[in-house]
């Protein structure tokens, strides 16, 4: 397609084009061109540095445009068929929409993780401050301090049961916490650097650490003991998670892979390579949205092919990518974050996976469309955490700006 | 070669007795090992006022910046510092330098040296960094020796920097001399440190600049909208063209 420039655009490119070989020094190309685009005299200072004004600012605009042009959609989307109210809300479709119920201060530096607590009301949240603290979600009430890490907190997990809070802290340790007295019952020593994250195998008797030692422990709860060291990363081990039935430890790291550990063996099953800088996360995609994944890769008119078990990674290449660990194969990657990706979940009902991230925002994508359904501008800073409730409709995230904040889904 | 003091890595003399510079030089070792920085900012103060201003909050912060600046080095004082650990356990995928404007008792050549043996030192120990080399800004209201100097060694600094690798040079400080050749108050409020607003007009180019060095993904962009303003713009009820994205 040609385009057709008026006269005096013409003249004015020519001038932009005239000072962009001016400014950079290209004399001889400045004065044929002069000479051939008949252009004599000097070069009229509003013309200065024009040619990389344009260059530049259309992108910029592009991108405003088609961020306006995605909001607009989504408000258009809601006026017409309106969000559903509170109570037609199904508990496969609800996410987490905007104003949110809650906004939880106390915290004096970033907030590192929240956790919702899996039988009672609580959530609990870390951060660099050193504490732990514990929250009402229902009512937005401050419960407690835990206090006793000497550096920043980590990552923080429950038991299954929810009567055991594991945290970890840049200060290598990693600790025990007993719910119904709120004390300290245990500190494990062992790794020797930063403790990255922390969670608990599916029978509440082992727990497994990851940190910037390139190593992943696993600890016997009763006795405080490690009982196996998991190597094979070749940085710092951003996060572990395990599997349901506990038999697959998935981690993830600076050195940009992710990696599936068989937990009887210590073996590392599959290496997954594509995201090109530091993984942040991981979450094991089981059940109900496993079954999304496979109808989002099957092809027309076949049964789905791909068996699982299935992966979702985020990385700081602001993808989040969606693995088979079967096969050992990145199946779809989501593209939208403008931002480190911090933060997953995946929903209860299944259709979705929710992300946090450095660009501010948290993010619903629908698993079977491979899409991003809905962009929540949720912190003022970085979004470093998220978590959801696994049967009552609340997310919670947690943010650089020090503040929790807890989501009504609909 | 040997001679020139401006590319011997030497601490800043304690004169004041307060031993602020190795504080803040401990404090940038210390911080080099917690964060994990996408952008490093090398210099004086130049860029470490940037840090008050609030597009710090808003433009340099969200791409994972850390600062290594102290007011008042000079390029071998610099030199000591990133000799002496603030480089260890980062990673960062740009650097940008900018010192040199308080070498006052170097010639041109000197400091252009000291400038360039920033450059190759970074290059060394951070091989996989591309390095964004700003020129040195023009200061004075009106016309002056430094000016002229300045104007010389960022001379220098082009030809140089062509010799190296994976360095870029930019000057964002065309747009601060006025139509008259004097520098207005309102960008720099003692003719020589940069205003809020002459921050944000200087610096904006470099925000964009590291955006596009940062998320290269930018230029199929660029492709994009020229294919599509040609023909017809985007429909905004139209899905498609944004889910695509």
């Amino acid at each position: 397609m040609k385009m057709v420039l008026s006269q005096r655009q013409r003249e004015e490119l020519n001038k932009a084009v005239a000072d962009y070989l001016c400014s950079n020094g290209y004399m001889d190309a400045l004065e044929a061109f002069k000479a051939e685009a008949d252009m004599p005299g000097e070069i009229e200072r509003k013309y200065s540095g024009l040619l990389e004004k344009k260059w530049t600012s259309v992108i910029r605009l592009q991108k405003k445009v088609m961020e306006l042009e995605g909001k607009l959609h989504e408000a258009e989307r809601e006026f017409i068929a309106g969000a559903p109210t509170r109570d037609k809300r199904s508990p496969a479709e609800w996410i987490p929409r905007p104003p949110e119920k809650y906004c939880l201060t106390g915290h004096r530096a970033p907030v590192t993780r929240v956790v919702i607590h899996p039988v009672y009301s609580l959530l609990v949240s870390s951060s660099e401050d050193g504490t732990i603290k514990i929250w009402d979600y229902e009512t937005g009430e401050y419960e407690r301090t835990l206090k006793g890490h000497t550096d920043s907190v980590q990552d923080i997990a429950f038991d299954p049961a929810g009567k055991i809070l594991a945290s970890c802290s840049a200060d290598m340790s990693i600790k025990l916490w007993d719910l119904s007295t709120f004390e300290c019952t245990k500190t494990l020593h062992g790794h020797d650097h930063n403790v990255s994250s922390v969670t608990f195998l599916p029978t509440s008797d082992f727990l497994l650490s990851a940190s910037r030692d390139k190593s992943i422990k696993m600890w016997e709860v009763a006795t405080g003991y490690c009982v196996k060291t998991f190597t094979g990363h070749r940085e710092w081990v951003r996060m572990v998670r395990v599997n349901s039935d506990g038999s697959l430890i998935a981690s993830c790291s600076n050195d940009q892979t992710v990696r599936v550990w068989l937990t009887q063996t210590k073996e590392c099953k599959v290496e997954l390579r594509e995201h090109d800088h530091v993984v942040e996360c991981v979450a094991w995609c089981e059940g109900s949205s496993a079954a999304s994944i496979a109808t989002a890769t099957a092809t027309d008119n076949r049964r789905p092919q791909n068996q699982g078990p299935f992966l979702v990674s985020g990385a700081r290449d602001k993808t989040i990518k969606v693995w088979d660990v079967g096969v050992g194969m990145c199946l779809f990657t989501l593209v939208g974050h403008d931002n480190w990706v911090r933060g997953l979940v995946v929903h209860p009902g299944g259709n979705y996976i929710l992300s946090a991230s450095d660009d501010k925002t948290v993010r619903t994508w629908d698993i079977k469309n491979k899409r991003c359904q809905k962009i929540l501008e949720a912190h003022t800073h970085f979004c470093t955490s998220i978590d959801m409730h696994r049967s009552a409709p609340y997310v919670i995230t947690g943010s650089v700006d020090q503040t929790i904040k807890v989501w009504e889904c609909r | 070669m040997g001679s020139n003091p401006a590319i011997v890595p030497t601490p800043v003399e304690d004169v004041q007795g307060d031993g602020r510079w190795l504080s803040m030089h401990q404090h940038f070792v210390s911080q080099a090992h917690d964060l994990e920085p996408d952008v490093v900012l090398v210099g004086d103060s130049m860029l470490a006022n940037l840090q008050i201003t609030e597009l710090w909050e808003n433009w340099f912060a969200p791409l994972h910046s850390m600062n290594l600046s102290v007011g008042g080095d000079q390029t071998q004082h610099v030199l000591w510092r990133l000799h002496n650990g603030e480089l260890e356990c980062i990673q960062p995928k740009v650097i940008v330098v900018m010192v040199g404007t308080n070498n006052h008792s170097h010639s041109a050549e000197q400091v252009a040296e000291g400038i360039m043996e920033v450059c190759k030192l970074l290059n060394e120990k951070q091989p996989q960094a591309d390095i964004v080399l700003l020129a040195l800004l023009p200061r004075g209201e009106k016309e002056n020796p430094i000016r002229e100097k300045h104007r010389k060694i960022n001379e220098i600094l082009g030809e140089e920097s062509k010799k190296i690798e994976r360095i870029q040079m930019v000057d964002l400080g065309r747009d601060l001399l006025q139509a008259d050749g004097t520098i207005s108050h309102r960008d720099m409020f003692d003719y020589l440190h940069l205003t809020h607003r002459g921050y944000r007009r200087v610096f904006q180019p470099l925000h964009d600049l590291l955006t596009q060095m940062l998320h290269g993904d930018d230029s199929h962009l660029v492709n994009e909208i020229a294919a599509a303003t040609h023909s017809t713009l985007p429909s905004p009820s139209d899905p498609a063209s944004v889910a695509a994205e």
